[in-house]
C-alpha cells in the first residue's frame, strides 16, 4: 500500500507530509513524557528497580524500553518484506500497525511505523519521498494509532475479536484513505476504483489478522509476557 | 540461553525466508494502478537499495537478503540513536 511519488499531487502530498511531521513530533514527546514519569516514579520509590537478580537504574530502564520498541520495529520491517500472493495476480504483505500498537500502545506504535516507513522510503524506494507523509498518515496514523482504539473497543468482549476488528479496520480504512488521496489528486475517480480497491484489500485484511495473531503469540512468548 | 535473543533472530530469519519465497506479484495498490491505467504516473526514483536489492550482488536471493539485513541494521541504529538522545534528555 506504499504510494510511490507521482500518484499524488504536490500540494496534497506536502500538506500530508507537514501533518505527519507534527504527529510524529507529538508522539515522540508523548513517549518521552511517559517514560520519564514512569521510570522516574520507579527511581524515586525504590531508587532502583529489581528484575530477577539484576537491578537496573534509570537509564537501563529507558534502554530496555527502547530495546523492546526496536525489536517490535524489526519484526514489522522483516515481515513486511514477505509478500504473499492473495488473488488475481496480486500479492499482499503484513502492515504490522496493529501488531506494533497492541504491543507498544498507540503513540509508540505510530512512532515505530513512521520510522519503518522513513527507512523504507529513504533507502528502498518502497513508497515515495514526497508521498511519505501520505504513507505515514495511512499506515501509521490510521493503520496503527486509530486501529489501537478499535482494538481497545472490541477487546472488552474478546481479545481475538479486538485483534480481528483492529486488523480489518487498519487495512480497510488505510486503503480507503489511500483511495481518497488518489481521488483528490485526480489520479483516479474515487467511485471508479472503489470496488476494485476494497475487494483486493479484503484478502489483505484476512491475511493481516492471521499473521498478527500468530506474531503476537510468538512475540509475547519469547519476551515472557502474558497473553493479555 | 536467553530466550530474548529470538526477538532479534526471528526478524533475520523472516528476512531470509522473504528473500527466498516472497511473491513478486504487484500489491493491491499497484494492481489498481495497472487496472485503471495510472501506473505509469509513478516516478521511478532510485536509491541505494531500490526495490530491496543490494548493489553489485548478482544473485537475486542473496541481494534481497543483504538488503533486508541492511534495513534491519538501519532501523536498529535509528532506535539506538533515539535511545541515546532520550537518555541524555532524561538526565
Amino acid at each position: 500500500m506504499h504510494i510511490p511519488d507521482g500518484f499524488l499531487n504536490n500540494n496534497l502530498a506536502g500538506g500530508l507530509l507537514a501533518g505527519a511531521v507534527v504527529a510524529l513530533g507529538y508522539c515522540l514527546s508523548k513517549i518521552l513524557k511517559t517514560i520519564t514519569v514512569f521510570v522516574g516514579a520507579i527511581a524515586d520509590n525504590v531508587s532502583e528497580t529489581t528484575i530477577g537478580s539484576q537491578s537496573f537504574g534509570l537509564s537501563e530502564n529507558i534502554g530496555k524500553y527502547f530495546q523492546r520498541l526496536a525489536s517490535i520495529a524489526l519484526w514489522v520491517f522483516a515481515f513486511q518484506m514477505f509478500n504473499i500472493p492473495v488473488k488475481s495476480a496480486t500479492s499482499s504483505h503484513l502492515l504490522g500497525g496493529v501488531f506494533a500498537s497492541v504491543l507498544a500502545g498507540p503513540f509508540a506504535g505510530f512512532t515505530i511505523m513512521s520510522f519503518i516507513l522513513i527507512i523504507q522510503s529513504l533507502f528502498f524506494t518502497d513508497g515515495g519521498l514526497l508521498a511519505l507523509g501520505a504513507n505515514i498518515i495511512n499506515m501509521a496514523f490510521i493503520g496503527s494509532f486509530l486501529s489501537y482504539y478499535a482494538y481497545k473497543a472490541f477487546s472488552k468482549k474478546s481479545r481475538y475479536l479486538g485483534i480481528f476488528a483492529a486488523c480489518f479496520f487498519s487495512v480497510m480504512a488505510a486503503s480507503l484513505a489511500c483511495l481518497i488521496e488518489l481521488g483528490l489528486s485526480g489520479s483516479i475517480a474515487f467511485s471508479t476504483a472503489f470496488k476494485n480497491m476494497m475487494s483486493l484489500h479484503l484478502g489483505a485484511a484476512c491475511l493481516e489478522t492471521l499473521i498478527t495473531l500468530a506474531l503476537l503469540k510468538i512475540f509475547r512468548n519469547i519476551n515472557g509476557e502474558s497473553n493479555e | 540461553m536467553n530466550k530474548k535473543i529470538f526477538a532479534f533472530v526471528i526478524p533475520i530469519f523472516a528476512a531470509l525466508l522473504a528473500s527466498l519465497f516472497a511473491s513478486k506479484l504487484p500489491d493491491a495498490l499497484e494492481t489498481v494502478a495497472i487496472n485503471y491505467g495510472f501506473a505509469n504516473k509513478a516516478k521511478e526514483t532510485s536509491s541505494l537499495f531500490s526495490g530491496y536489492s543490494f548493489p553489485f550482488v548478482e544473485n537475486h536471493y542473496a541481494s534481497t537478503f543483504l538488503a533486508g539485513l541492511i534495513g534491519l541494521a538501519l532501523l536498529y541504529t535509528l532506535f539506538k540513536i533515539i535511545t541515546s538522545i532520550i537518555k541524555h534528555l532524561a538526565k
